[in-house]
């Protein structure tokens, strides 16, 4: 595009109202994500930190060979597959139920987006105080064959628990964009399908459903993205003792990346877990986007 | 907006309408819980109460046990900082990238939208050691500077702009008023949703916000509520019904906020997923 004195002008103005901006993200955030992959091929002690030197890849090479961050990727899987399914079948299940109402949905949407507003140290406070040994809720599981124990404090429930805690808080979320997928199919075609003699079920799977491909996918993948990096309510369910408790059960890579940081001072393998979760993370949510579109171009 | 569909029975709609309110309830229980608790005396703790046994002496104890109120004034002052920040550094970034054919334009935008991928958490020890550096540990600095520019406001506020006719802006421009006079003074006023969208949202993720609080303080002095909502969990398990008034004084200004303004951020936070 050629540049006339017009465009001379805007570019001017543009840049006066874009340079606070921009000059805070070179700052807060250009400087720092370049540090972050700097920093995980040093050898790096926080209280020398001008001593630092150049390693190429061998933090990369401790993270994989220690056993906890193994055992971190796996934990941090079994959360997303526990979580992801969970939220989105339930989050399937409230838009439908709302959307059938028809009336006060502006209540219930409100309703069930309280717990997604709500603080998660707080919401994992309240939790642990319900299922704590001997109060009702385990009590009540301990009818199915569970335990009655603090699920917080056990090896095997600590991780559902914080699933629980998760999934409760996320149901809101994940069914306003079931919500709007549901209102924007016609009601013609329930109707059509219902003249020629489809039952409810039939209605459901073979037009409701897969209209919403696009929705149910996108609640899918973002879904994924961001239990990857759950931190919070694990981080307050090992209550100030050993990050991660009990005995590791719930030690996620975000929980892995801070407790190796600012626990134990080993900046160098921390930052080497943070540029694998930059890469996971920005790959994901790329991948995201670009099918999204096109699933959107094709649902138009 | 609402769909009618005829095709639905009275009674399909009543089942789908107690199906609603049951998980509704369900949903809401365990806060309804807290606040029940918040109220009970210690000493009946985990059992039920009539009524009248409740007292508001929980909320006298946890004033006295820790510094909350102190907790209370950090947190809104960093959520302050950070709303009013948020408003002054991304709305002109926004309007600029959605209003002026300037050179670099289409660099400037794919930039915020690729920053907007990017997890705090993948840059987080780097912003420790910045803060560090700078002797900002247990500072509002800390909580603040760093936060004031967002790349997903950048984007709301342009998206928003995009949708107000150019018209408007190109006839104050002939009337003499210049470009950021335009800005100031046409283009603001027509944005009051997208304004509250940005401040509602900003304040619900500050005042929660957990990660970065507890990376840059450790002295209690400048704990925001959240952080010290944990130590207090921590510290005084023996004080259960405490911890409880705790959650509701943490909680409860966010909740007013949200039901308040609930029809400008629920779209947005839906489009796009995302929780700070």
């Amino acid at each position: 595009m050629p540049i006339t004195p017009r465009r001379l002008r805007e570019t001017a103005a543009a840049y006066i109202l874009l340079a606070p901006a921009l000059i805070l993200l070179a700052v807060w955030f250009a400087y720092p994500i370049i540090s972050s992959v700097l920093l995980s091929f040093e050898k790096v002690n926080v209280f020398h930190y001008a001593e630092r030197r150049f390693i190429a890849f061998a933090n990369y090479r401790s993270l994989f060979e220690d056993p906890v961050f193994g055992s971190t990727i796996r934990i941090t899987i079994t959360f997303v597959l526990l979580v992801v399914p969970a939220q989105t079948i339930l989050a399937l299940l409230a838009a439908l139920v709302v959307n059938g109402a028809r009336r006060g949905r502006t209540f219930f949407r409100t309703a069930f987006f309280i717990p997604y507003v709500t603080s998660t140290v707080a919401v994992t406070a309240v939790f642990m105080d319900l299922f704590t040994v001997r109060h009702p809720l385990p009590r009540l599981f301990a009818l199915v064959g569970l335990p009655d124990t603090s699920w917080y404090a056990d090896v095997h429930l600590a991780l559902p628990f914080i699933a629980l805690i998760y999934v409760w808080m996320s149901i809101g979320l994940y069914m306003v964009i079931f919500l709007s997928g549901l209102q924007s199919i016609s009601p013609e075609l329930h109707e059509a399908a219902m003249v020629d003699g489809a039952n409810r079920a039939q209605v459901f799977w073979r037009i409701t459903l897969p209209l919403l491909r696009p929705f149910t996918f996108f609640v899918l993948v973002s879904g994924m993205i961001q239990a990857f990096q759950v931190f919070d309510q694990a981080y307050v369910v090992s209550g100030g003792t050993v990050l991660g408790g009990p005995a590791g059960a719930t030690s996620t890579i975000v929980i892995y990346i801070f407790a190796e940081a600012f626990r134990y001072n080993r900046l160098g393998t921390a930052s080497s877990a943070a540029v694998i979760l930059l890469f996971v993370v920005s790959a994901a949510t790329a991948a995201l986007r670009s099918i999204f579109r096109e699933e959107a171009a094709v649902a138009r | 907006m609402p769909v009618k569909t005829r095709s639905r029975t009275p009674v399909a709609r009543a089942a789908s309408l107690a199906a609603a309110s049951l998980a509704a309830l369900i949903l809401l229980v365990p806060l309804l819980y807290a606040l029940y608790a918040s109220f009970e005396p210690v000493e009946f703790y985990g059992r039920f109460v009539g009524l009248s046994r409740l007292t508001p002496d929980n909320y006298r104890q946890v004033v006295t046990l820790v510094p909350i109120l102190r907790w209370y004034l950090n947190t809104v002052v960093v959520t302050l900082i950070i709303i009013l920040g948020n408003f002054v550094v991304n709305t002109p970034a926004g309007y600029a990238l959605a209003r002026f054919n300037f050179v670099g334009r289409k660099a400037v935008f794919a930039l915020v939208l690729s920053i907007m991928m990017v997890p705090l958490q993948a840059y987080l020890i780097p912003l420790y050691l910045m803060v560090a550096g700078l002797g900002w540990l247990n500072s509002y600095k800390a909580l603040t500077i760093p936060f004031i520019v967002y790349s997903f406001f950048i984007f709301l506020m342009r998206q928003y702009f995009l949708t107000i006719p150019r018209e408007l802006d190109d006839a104050a421009e002939v009337d003499g008023l210049g470009k950021i006079g335009t800005f100031v003074r046409i283009a603001l006023p027509l944005a009051p949703s997208a304004i509250v969208t940005q401040v509602v949202l900003g304040f619900t993720m500050t005042w929660n916000s957990f990660l970065i609080p507890v990376t840059m303080t450790n002295d209690p002095s400048y704990f925001v509520l959240t952080v010290g909502l944990n130590t207090l969990k921590s510290q005084y398990y023996d004080f259960p019904t405490v911890t409880m008034a705790g959650v509701i004084l943490l909680t409860l200004p966010v909740i007013a906020v949200f039901v308040t303004f609930q029809r400008f951020i629920v779209p947005s936070l839906a489009s796009s997923g995302l929780k700070g």
